[in-house]
């Protein structure tokens, strides 16, 4: 099966995870539904494309794996809001905001995560894989993107290209480690990474897998995250470079 | 290296890369009040963030800020008040509806926005819709004549759903005033919960961080009381002890313009058009006052006692279609503020280090980009033609005006 492997490389990025309050936590992986709109960000797809952002998200196997682990850092943001914010519409009805007058005394103040000098890689296919967009579709919207592209968040613009190629391989974690074999990065004996339950192991050598369950998959009508999402997360032997 | 002439790319992207030095100051604090860093590569560095660069470009009210440019343009601009006319009825005087029909939705919809001054088009308020506005509006224009298809009873019931939604319609009018719009257009606007009523900001930002390892000094003072009588006792006068870190820096930073977005949400045509038939002269100055603002206007903090302004000593900007990359990683190892072995300034070294990463990535990836650099000469790259910073933001701004 043919995979697609991005390089996900750039002073800083996020993989956003539950936000509750002001903490804006991130993950350790990259969740599906980050995928899914980052590749309907390339194809300049409009938010509001529910059913096209579903069936793509719907369609993508993927695993990923940190090449560079970096250091998780916690930004301070403050935002003034104001009692008399207010925006139209479509719905023809005013939106404002709540809360009484000593909510908006002092600044909103804002915790948000992000992983500064990280590298990771993300395996892909799409299956069913004959359906448009296909993957070499996809691929070529990466390199010649509708819109700039980032990682988790605008400022976070990747530092290479995306698209490092396409693998064939039998399964998620044999792709990463063909990624690997031929990435140029400081090697370590092993990497973390995550992939779909049940996806064999095949020909890679993975330690410490624990199954884990996520919500990382957009309810795209409705505009949350739901469900449940099972994967696994473990180590994969990074195999030294064919001399 | 190789630098295509501009004619040959699609100036789909424009990416701007900076370099400013700022001395001896605190520019964006976190919540201990110390300064922003950034862990990356072979050292710890100072970060400005996204958010402050952004309020500080937008903010600014010098004769590059976009406030300036809606002054002039509300006297100057005609497109931004004829837009109803072009954008929300236009498109269905092709189609079935009766021309009288259409005539009434449009004469209510005009004198809705424009009171008495609709007949007047000079006389009319510069309001500029963007492509959510204009979109919405002509479906609720479409639904209106599809329902009613009587002259006079589209007329009525355009009044009677302008009235309707009146709280709605006048809050989209208020947003929609040229400057309010105008930064809109730039920075972004968001109603969370109504993807299709929000504006995406035309422009990403990133943080940026210095090209060296960090350099702070932690600053000790005293505030001294000098009202104080000290034949009054024992005071010695000392009112306070503090201390503040201070920095100095040398940042790079880098910019990304998605300008199908820019004209989209400054004409209201679809992204995709942006080619076409429509009057980019205002997209095309918005990307001249961003390039001065970004090499003019210091994100500065404590202005008072450390006067942190200066002006980007290196302003490259790449044009083309390609997914936009930083050039941060020409840092990645960072650059040493002492050089024992050679004679070369930290900016010479700086400029080294740019000069080879582009070069490498021109090599592997066969970049397309054109480029057009203003620098001063320790921070000048061989081989990309270069001018002042007029010439930059003109260049650049002839990219938009003809694609």
């Amino acid at each position: 099966m043919r995979h697609l492997i991005l390089d996900l490389d750039a002073p800083l990025m996020s993989f956003g995870g539950d936000l509750v309050d002001a903490y804006g936590v991130v993950r350790d992986f990259p969740a599906k539904s980050m995928l899914a709109g980052l590749f309907a960000n390339a194809l300049g797809w409009e938010r509001y494309d529910a059913p096209a952002h579903a069936a793509l998200q719907d369609r993508l196997v993927m695993g990923s794996a940190r090449v560079a682990e970096g250091q998780r850092q916690r930004e301070f943001q403050t935002a003034k809001l104001e009692a008399n914010d207010r925006g139209w519409t479509t719905r023809g009805r005013v939106k404002g905001r709540a809360g009484g007058a000593d909510t908006y005394k002092s600044p909103h103040i804002r915790y948000r995560d992000m992983d500064a000098d990280a590298r990771v890689l993300i395996a892909c296919r799409l299956d069913p894989a004959g359906e448009a967009p296909t993957l070499d579709a996809l691929a070529a919207a990466l390199n010649r993107p509708e819109r700039p592209l980032f990682l988790g968040r605008k400022p976070f613009i990747p530092s290479r290209r995306l698209v490092l190629g396409v693998v064939e391989a039998a399964s998620i974690p044999e792709a990463l480690v063909a990624a690997l074999a031929g990435i140029d990065a400081p090697h370590r004996a092993q990497v973390r990474a995550q992939w779909p339950l049940r996806e064999a192991i095949g020909t890679a050598i993975a330690t410490g897998a624990q199954e884990e369950e996520l919500t990382d998959e957009r309810h795209w009508p409705a505009g949350v995250h739901a469900g449940l999402r099972r994967v696994m997360v473990g180590r994969l032997a990074w195999p030294e470079a064919a001399a | 290296m190789t630098t295509d002439p501009a004619s040959a790319v699609l100036p789909k992207f424009l990416q701007i890369h900076f370099l400013a030095a700022y001395p001896g100051a605190l520019l964006n604090r976190d919540d201990a009040g110390l300064a922003k860093r950034l862990p990356f590569g072979s050292a710890v560095r100072t970060r400005v963030s996204s958010q402050c660069l952004k309020r500080h470009w937008r903010v600014t009210d010098d004769r590059h800020g976009l406030r300036e440019l809606a002054k002039k343009e509300g006297v100057e601009g005609v497109r931004s008040k004829i837009a109803i006319e072009r954008e929300v009825t236009g498109p269905l005087r092709d189609r079935t509806f009766a021309k009288e029909a259409v005539d009434a939705v449009e004469h209510a919809f005009l004198t809705k926005f424009y009171g008495k001054n609709a007949k007047d088009k000079q006389q009319r308020q510069a309001l500029l819709f963007g492509r959510p506005e204009l979109t919405w509006m002509r479906q609720q224009a479409e639904r209106l004549l599809s329902e009613n298809p009587d002259a006079k009873a589209a007329g009525a019931a355009a009044e009677a759903w302008l009235k309707e939604e009146k709280a709605n319609l006048n809050q989209l009018r208020d947003q929609n005033v040229l400057a309010a719009s105008l930064e809109a257009a730039l920075f972004g606007r968001m109603v969370t919960s109504d993807t299709r009523a929000n504006r995406d900001a035309a422009i990403h930002v990133a943080h940026a961080f210095t090209v060296h390892a960090e350099q702070a000094e932690l600053d000790y003072f005293t505030v001294v009381d000098d009202l104080r009588d000290r034949e009054q006792g024992d005071d010695a006068g000392a009112a306070g002890v503090f201390d503040t870190e201070l920095t100095s820096g040398l940042y790079y930073g880098y910019v990304v313009v998605d300008v199908p977005l820019l004209v989209s949400n400054l004409t209201g045509c679809d992204r995709r058009d942006w080619r076409g038939e429509h009057d980019r002269a205002l997209a095309a100055q918005v990307v001249e006052h961003l390039i001065h603002l970004v090499a003019e206007v210091s994100p500065g903090a404590k202005l008072g006692s450390t006067a942190p302004y200066g002006r980007a000593e290196l302003m490259l900007v790449e044009a083309g279609d390609r997914q936009p990359r930083t050039l941060a990683n020409a840092f990645r190892e960072a650059v040493p503020t002492l050089d024992r072995d050679s004679n070369r300034s930290l900016a010479q070294r700086t400029a080294r280090a740019l000069t080879d990463h582009l070069a490498e990535m021109d090599r592997v990836y066969d970049t397309g980009e054109a480029r057009f650099q203003a620098a001063v000469a320790e921070l000048r790259i061989d081989g990309i033609p270069d001018g002042s910073l007029r010439e930059l933001a003109a260049w650049a701004g002839d990219l938009v005006r003809h694609p």
